[in-house]
């Protein structure tokens, strides 16, 4: 896994800062860790009130018909919208150590 | 009130009452099955004023002497308010309903193999400093896949009673009464002053964010020292996921799903319904046989037996369609139904979550608009409930029927599978897809305009869907279905009956025109002329009011009071000599968007909160119906 990883992060589209990844980028099956909620509060709180807050663990384990990521966090299956996955914004797990 | 209360409700509070115990949870959790455990068939429907949504309460026998009281609230993530469950859950748990004393104590069930994002639930319940037992759900599961927790360890961090249960079969059930026999009724009275229940600690203005990761971080704490080992992944639900989601596979799975419903309402219902109408028929005749010829008899077997039998005649169709519905919702698949269905949805200004009201809107819109409520946008919801009338529902079915066996011919347009009455069907049912979308893309483009909301699903894991649970669901729909069958139509039938035997002359009951009934369609016959009915077909208008499929049975009063002479003629002969096919056309277009169902608009005044969505839905809906009328008249 964490020699994989470095391998995968090149592979990865970033945005113009080239710095920040988002849940909609990451491949199937690579866990991620959530940095920050790019939405106003009151849409938010339906992901937090489901354990999406920052620092939890995310793995993207599927798509839907559509192409919306299916994920799970804490041992839940949760579907998303792309809209909604572009909005968070993610790192590595290799990145912290 | 505020002041000194009056005798009678001093009376009323000093009156022992039954512990009152509340049970809640997430979603998905096993709330349902577990309450279904302890209350068997001790339960009723009921419904609260002001927030009014079905709630329900049932009685636990703990042991011989003791009998609780439990109410069942709706599964919740949270105490934000943001829907309209969560905002019943909280005013419940907070003594906020009126009628309704606050909980003595609190029931709350997780799901134990996603144990660390349920208990979010357990810090909130805690301050409302009531006796608290945590269910530890679906402990089976868990111990299946792997996971593990010191549950004892657990109890004591958390300072409350901790118990493993598999609610499916009745395990742990037993401890559960244990808690519930041990609470006495609290004698707090006023409830706490100020919203407990809320997601940022009071006093502290902390971001709402900073907030739940708080709260999680303790809780993180909390599991560890439990020894929680989390569950490996659910084999089952991801192979028959990849089924069920995958990319070709999912939308067949999906589309035949949808016309295996559809075909079982409208197919498999019918030997159930002919049987239901036989009975309520064959009744009627025997209890006319026993009776003397009077008035007596003519309002009980003409109006009440006639106008309610109509009615019951529906029963099994809805039952059927909630056998469906109850398997898909336990089975887990109608959340992967929704997943499907976000993206159309989407595109019209909805989300997936819709898809479950619609679909309840093809056997009736009450029910529908209820299930609505588990759309947590609220301009979503409202959008919703807004377009489930123009669903084709099986009231709307006999009128169709009636017509189109009257004016079109048998014969085919399309070999043998399309015949000339299965495709005017068919388009009754697009017209109102097509208005129900039309409708909603207005909506999201003016009234309910808002940026797309974050859609988020849970996707439970795939369970065997338990007959008792679904059994003692349909028994309720049966009660509520029957019981407004028993009030409404049965007043409505009354009411024609006897409008159709005053002002008496002479000779007895008077002409249908002369009647106070034909008086009635007189005065509003020059508003639809244009659209070619006659006074016949506006009192049919207004008495469909009540329920659109009455007027099948006005028609039938009217045109039998009037040919009392001739019996031989057939309600379908004698329209297609009164009724041009356009006006005929006409009529079906009419009863396709009209929202001819004072409960839907009852229902809709509660759901929204007030009378400006149901007048506006009633009079949109009005309009679309007298324009389309207006132009089918023409154009054919």
């Amino acid at each position: 896994m964490g020699l994989t990883a470095p391998k995968s992060i090149s592979s990865l589209p970033k945005d113009e800062a080239g710095s920040e990844l988002r849940l909609g980028d990451i491949p199937l099956s690579q866990t991620v860790e959530l940095v920050r909620i790019d939405l106003p509060a009151e849409r938010a709180e339906p992901l937090l009130e489901r354990g999406m807050l920052p620092g939890c663990r995310i793995c993207p384990v599927r798509s839907s018909p559509a192409g919306d990521p299916i994920v799970s966090v804490d041992g839940s299956l949760l579907a998303l919208r792309r809209e909604t996955a572009n909005c968070l914004c993610v790192r590595l797990l290799s990145d912290v150590s | 009130m505020a002041e000194g209360t009056t005798p009678t409700s001093s009376l009323a509070e000093n009156k022992v009452r039954l512990p009152l115990i509340a049970l809640i949870g997430p979603p998905n959790s096993g709330k349902t099955t577990l309450f279904n455990h302890l209350t068997g068939l001790r339960q009723k429907v009921a419904n609260y004023p002001g927030v009014t949504v079905e709630k329900y309460v049932g009685q636990v026998q703990c042991d011989r002497e003791r009998t609780v009281e439990l109410i069942d609230l709706p599964g919740v993530h949270g105490f934000s308010a943001r829907t309209l469950d969560e905002r019943v859950t909280r005013d419940v748990l907070e003594g906020h309903v009126e009628d309704l004393p606050a909980p003595d104590a609190v029931v709350l069930i997780v799901d134990c193999t996603r144990l660390e994002s349920q208990l979010m639930l357990v810090e909130p319940v805690l301050k409302l400093e009531i006796p608290t037992l945590l269910v530890l759900n679906m402990w089976d599961e868990l111990e299946e896949r792997g996971g593990n927790l010191n549950e004892m360890e657990l109890a004591d961090l958390l300072g409350v009673e901790v118990v493993k249960t598999n609610a499916r079969v009745g395990l742990g059930v037993e401890r559960v009464k244990e808690f519930l026999s041990g609470v006495e009724v609290s004698e707090r009275g006023l409830p706490p002053p100020v919203r407990v229940l809320s997601n940022v600690p009071r006093g502290v203005p902390l971001p709402m964010i900073d907030a739940f990761t708080a709260r999680r971080r303790r809780l993180d704490k909390v599991v560890d020292r439990a020894s929680f080992v989390s569950p490996g992944p659910a084999r089952p639900t991801d192979a028959l996921d990849a089924v069920f989601l995958h990319r070709i596979w999912g939308p067949l799975v999906f589309l035949t799903v949808v016309v295996v419903v559809f075909q079982s309402i409208f197919t498999w219902a019918v030997p159930l319904m002919d049987g239901v109408e036989l009975l309520i028929t064959s009744s009627g005749e025997w209890l006319a046989s026993r009776l003397a010829d009077g008035w007596f008899r003519s309002l009980l077997i003409d109006g009440v037996w006639a106008g309610v039998g109509s009615v019951v005649v529906f029963l099994p169709q809805i039952l059927i369609l909630f056998l469906f519905l109850g398997i898909l919702e336990d089975s887990g698949y109608m959340a992967r139904a929704a997943v499907i269905a976000d993206r159309v949805m989407y595109r019209v200004g909805l989300q997936g979550r819709a898809f479950l009201p619609l679909l309840s809107g093809y056997a009736c819109a009450i029910p529908a608009i209820l299930a609505a409520r588990t759309v947590e946008d609220e301009r979503d919801r409202l959008a919703t409930i807004f377009i489930t009338p123009f669903m084709t529902c099986s009231a709307r079915l006999p009128v169709y029927a009636l017509l189109i066996a009257a004016f079109i011919p048998e014969g085919r347009l399309l070999g043998p599978f399309l015949g000339y009455r299965a495709a005017v069907l068919l388009g009754l049912y697009g017209l109102g897809i097509v208005a129900a979308v039309v409708t909603a893309f207005l909506l999201k483009r003016t009234l309910l305009r808002a940026q797309p909301g974050s859609f988020v699903m849970d996707l439970p894991s795939y369970r065997l869907p338990s007959a008792r649970s679904i059994g003692l669901r349909l028994l309720d729909r049966s009660k509520i279905f029957l019981r407004r069958a028993g009030s409404i139509i049965f007043a409505v039938a009354i009411a024609l009956w006897v409008l159709t035997q005053f002002p008496r002359t002479d000779a007895g009951p008077p002409l249908i025109e002369d009647s106070a009934l034909g008086r009635m369609g007189q005065v509003i016959e020059p508003a639809i002329e244009p659209l070619g009915f006659d006074w016949r077909i506006g009192v049919g208008l207004v008495t469909s009011l009540a329920a659109r499929e009455v007027i099948v049975g006005t028609l039938g009063t009217i045109y039998g009071v009037e040919d009392s002479t001739d019996d031989s003629i057939t309600l379908q002969e004698t329209l297609r000599r009164d009724l041009t096919l356009p006006a005929a056309i006409g009529l079906l277009v009419f009863f396709a968007f009209a929202l001819q169902c004072m409960s839907t608009v009852a229902v809709m005044r509660r759901e929204t909160g007030g009378w400006k969505w149901p007048i506006l839905q009633f009079s949109y809906m009005l309009f679309l119906a007298y324009s389309g009328a207006f132009i089918a008249v023409r154009l054919f």
